[in-house]
């Protein structure tokens, strides 16, 4: 086994170790256990980063892979499924590398921030535990190799968020989140599991390698529209866990967890666990199953970005800024920006991660006010919180020389030359999607920004009756009489400790673009660009076909492509030419990441396209991020347009937005509703007829036993009563001719010969 | 006139049937069971005048032999019956068969 396969094991179980250590001692051990959580992970992250450094630093070669697998459960030879083994392995490559540095940086600096977030709770030891389980379980998803074990860590992460969203499970609104949480990632594990199914059955195993060798050899014997249906599927896991339409409602309703979770979990890992599944399958997604992947990133970007404008929360704010930057990530890999989505993953878990733990920082500091129409004016009293939150939200935002500006732009980019591949029309409402969200992001952390950091302190505006039931009030009650805060009054508003500013600090430089590439405009200069490279798909050959096989087919959107193909082809031919070409006139682009040929002509024309359709995505992006701002600025900072009387104004689209485009009552309408028609529908079956059919069997049964119980009784006890009866009777009168008397006897033999002879006689004469 | 001078089956028939109806009378009515084994020997020889009378006007020795195998068999059971009575006698200290009749019921 390969060191760094060891090492990878060790960080991937010394998490487990620590929640094995907190969930059992927690109460024994001193300060509750903090200092194991953070010294564990302290251990995992330099781990991580030393196998970073050997990896990505030394080695620094994109085609680095390490695998080591083992059979874990061989069932042999199944009737009807044949052959069974599932293999556990590790798989190790650039990508697995980088999210384990990412993974367990932000986890510790989570564990570390939350040692002055939870002071005081309750609970305190076990939220580490359940940390540590959560980065154990997200850990496993990164280093799995097949499809079935990333299933189960899958779950487990799962499992992990239901426990931390809940984690003040008092209340009843973190009671329901975790349960929606919860179940609603359910609908889209179903389908990834179906989706794991279609592959198991074609090539008998879960390894991502095993399937994407199959596949390249041409083993898929079913028709491709089931290998787009597979792919389609296990985006479904994505959709989920990623909080894609139209299952993104659980994200918002997470942030009853506490704000650390928010941060580690519902920001910066584990939602991103479903964008780098499918960047894990890659390979295998037909055009058909990446438009679909692209057209639902594109909705869900644009969707959230609008929502996030008006809500008055300021986690849930960011919570559908999540949503719309996973969109963006989706729409990448959709578009076929497989490094720039993975990039954007990268930077956005970094800044976000900084966003949420700032507001935690601010709702810590605001004694757990979360509604931003009540906060202002906090520059002055936190400026440690105010400037790295104002940087990551310049990253968010897309604003230049920080990090979400490359890899937004990126994919933005790859979104353009995706549009122009596919033949425009109404492919073009992907890019220009994204850049409208891109607007709305600046535009809605401009408001944010604004409302919490500048102008005056509006807590005094606040109603009084709000006051009372207000997130986490009830749970955190012990906080108030905290010892660094029960000073001054109410307003007494001041800077967090260092033990929750260093995450901050530390995660907003991590914003800065120098730590990704030297040319602040340029992310495919970057080493993430370099050593994460778009894999090879093993699609191509069935696609093809399917082109061909497209001549026959009624769909209006088949019939689309068909009439793209002959550009394709043509096109085709030509980009090999076309690329050296490219190469020399834009000379400064030569060393370009995606400048390495794709032999699948789709690919290679999509990553020719993005690439000269970066400068365009820059210029208008940027645009977009200025009109953005400027239009926060001057709603809220300069008040030239009321934001209230505007509201007012347009109020049919104020409340769509400010209610969630009516999603969740669009569930209730519907799905939820539906269930529970139906679950009654079934409870009356259940009742009446299951229930009926069993007592109808029973009446049936006491009935016939009755009806045989009185036959005993009455026909067959009868006739021996009888028989008994009888012979009594009989017995009786003959006990008489008993005299015991001899001569009696001799007087009865005598008559009965006499009687014969009477007889004989009888029968002689007649 | 003929018929009743010289003796015929009947004769022996008619005396047979005397002794068969003293010897049941006997049995049926006496109370002392000496006299009834003395009845069931009348029957018998009533049984041993017919086996002869038959013999006699059939010819052939068949009815003789079977009337001395009835002497010999009377005899023997003259000896068991009187025994027997003898033992009753011993346990009841009666010979009235009226009064015997513990077999009842």
């Amino acid at each position: 086994m390969h060191s760094l396969i060891q090492l990878s094991i060790v960080v991937l179980l010394l998490p487990l170790l620590s929640f094995v250590i907190l969930i059992f001692f927690n109460r024994k051990l001193p300060r509750r256990g903090d200092f194991v959580g953070v010294g564990i992970l302290g251990t995992a992250l330099a781990i991580s980063l030393y196998m970073f450094w050997t990896v990505i630093v030394q080695t620094y070669d994109p085609a680095f892979k390490l695998a080591w697998d083992f059979t874990w459960i061989d069932f042999g030879n199944v009737p009807g499924v044949g052959p069974l083994e599932i293999r556990m392995g590790i798989f190790v490559d650039n990508l697995t590398v980088i999210m384990l540095a990412m993974v367990t940086l932000i986890s510790f600096l989570v564990h570390l921030y939350s040692t002055g977030y939870m002071a005081g709770d309750k609970h305190y030891g076990r939220f580490f535990a359940y940390l540590g389980i959560f980065t154990f379980s997200m850990l496993g998803i990164v280093l799995s190799d097949n499809l079935f074990s990333i299933y189960m860590f899958w779950e487990l992460v799962g499992l992990s968020s239901y426990l931390l969203i809940g984690f003040f499970f008092e209340k009843q609104s973190a009671a329901d989140a975790q349960k929606k949480a919860f179940l609603v990632n359910r609908v889209g594990d179903i389908g990834m599991w179906l989706g794991i199914l279609i592959l198991y059955s074609q090539f008998h195993t879960f390894g991502y390698q095993q399937i994407f060798d199959n596949l390249a050899a041409g083993k898929f014997t079913m028709s491709n529209a089931w290998l787009t249906a597979a792919g389609i599927l296990l985006f479904m896991g994505c959709v989920g866990k990623s909080a894609q339409l139209p299952l993104h409602i659980w994200l918002p309703d997470a942030m009853e967890g506490p704000t650390p979770v928010s941060a580690l979990i519902h920001a910066a890992t584990m939602v991103a666990a479903g964008v780098y599944f499918v960047a894990r399958i890659f390979a295998l997604l037909t055009p058909d199953a990446l438009h679909v992947i692209a057209f639902c990133g594109a909705l869900t970007a644009f969707m959230a970005a609008t929502i996030a404008i008006t809500q008055h929360d300021i986690k849930r704010v960011l919570a559908y800024s999540t949503v719309s930057q996973l969109g963006y990530m989706v729409l990448g890999l959709g578009v076929g920006a497989y490094s720039a989505a993975l990039f954007h993953l990268l930077t956005h878990a970094f800044f976000k991660a900084c966003l949420f733990l700032g507001s935690g920082a601010i709702i810590h500091a605001m004694h757990h006010e979360q509604d931003m129409r009540w906060m202002g004016g906090l520059r002055k009293h936190m400026p440690w919180t105010f400037a790295t939150f104002t940087f990551a939200t310049l990253a968010l935002a897309g604003l230049p020389l920080t990090s979400g500006f490359m890899s937004k732009d990126a994919i933005l980019a790859s979104a353009i030359g995706f549009a122009k591949v596919e033949g425009g029309g109404i492919y073009y409402l992907i890019p220009v999607l994204g850049f409208f969200s891109a607007m709305l992001t600046a535009f809605y952390m401009g408001r944010q920004i604004w409302l919490v950091f500048f102008g005056e302190s509006r807590t005094h505006l606040k109603p009084a009756e709000e006051h009372h039931g207000h997130d986490a009030h009830a749970a955190h009650g012990a906080h108030h009489g905290h010892n660094d805060h029960g000073h001054e009054e109410h307003h007494g508003v001041h800077e967090v400790a260092w033990n929750m500013r260093a995450p901050l600090v530390i995660l907003a430089s991590l914003s800065v673009f120098a730590v990704f590439s030297p040319d602040p405009l340029d992310g495919a200069k970057g080493w993430f660009m370099h050593m994460v490279q778009t894999p090879e798909t093993v699609v191509g050959r069935y696609t093809t076909e399917h082109a061909s096989a497209n001549l026959s087919a009624p769909s209006a959107l088949m019939a689309e492509s068909v009439q793209a193909e002959p550009a394709h082809h043509t096109m085709t031919d030509a980009v090999p030419a076309a690329n050296p070409a490219h190469g020399a006139t834009e000379a400064g682009h030569g060393e370009s990441a995606e400048g390495h040929t794709f032999s699948d002509h789709r690919q290679a024309e999509l990553a020719h396209e993005s690439h000269a359709a970066h400068y365009t995505a820059i210029i208008i992006s940027s645009i977009m991020v200025v009109i953005g701002i400027s239009m926060a600025l001057i709603v809220y900072a300069f008040r030239i347009i009321n934001p209230e009387k505007t509201s007012e104004a347009i109020r049919p689209l104020y409340l769509f937005s400010f209610n969630k485009w009516y999603w969740d009552e669009m569930y209730e309408a519907t799905v939820i509703r539906f269930s529970i028609v139906l679950s009654k529908m079934l409870a009356w079956f259940d009742a009446k007829i299951v229930d009926g059919i069993v007592n109808g069997v029973a009446i049936m049964t006491r009935n016939f036993a009755f009806a045989n119980g009185s036959f005993d009784k009455y026909v067959v006890d009868g006739l021996v009563n009888f028989t008994a009866f009888f012979v009594n009777t009989t017995g009786a009168v003959l006990r008489k001719l008993q005299t015991g008397k001899v001569q009696t006897y001799i007087v009865m033999a005598l008559f009965a010969v006499l009687g014969y002879f009477v007889y004989y006689l009888t029968k002689l004469i007649y | 006139m003929e018929q009743l001078t010289t003796i015929g089956i009947n004769h022996y028939l008619t005396i047979s049937a005397f002794l068969l109806g003293f010897g049941l009378f006997a049995v049926m009515t006496r109370k002392n069971a000496i006299v009834i084994l003395m009845g069931v020997e009348l029957i018998l020889n009533a049984a041993n005048i017919n086996f002869l009378a038959f013999s006699k006007f059939n010819g052939g020795m068949g009815g003789v032999m079977f009337s001395l195998f009835v002497i010999v068999l009377a005899a023997a059971e003259a000896a068991i019956a009187l025994a027997i009575v003898i033992n009753i006698f011993k346990l009841f200290k009666s010979v009235d068969v009226s009064s015997i009749d513990s077999m009842k019921e």
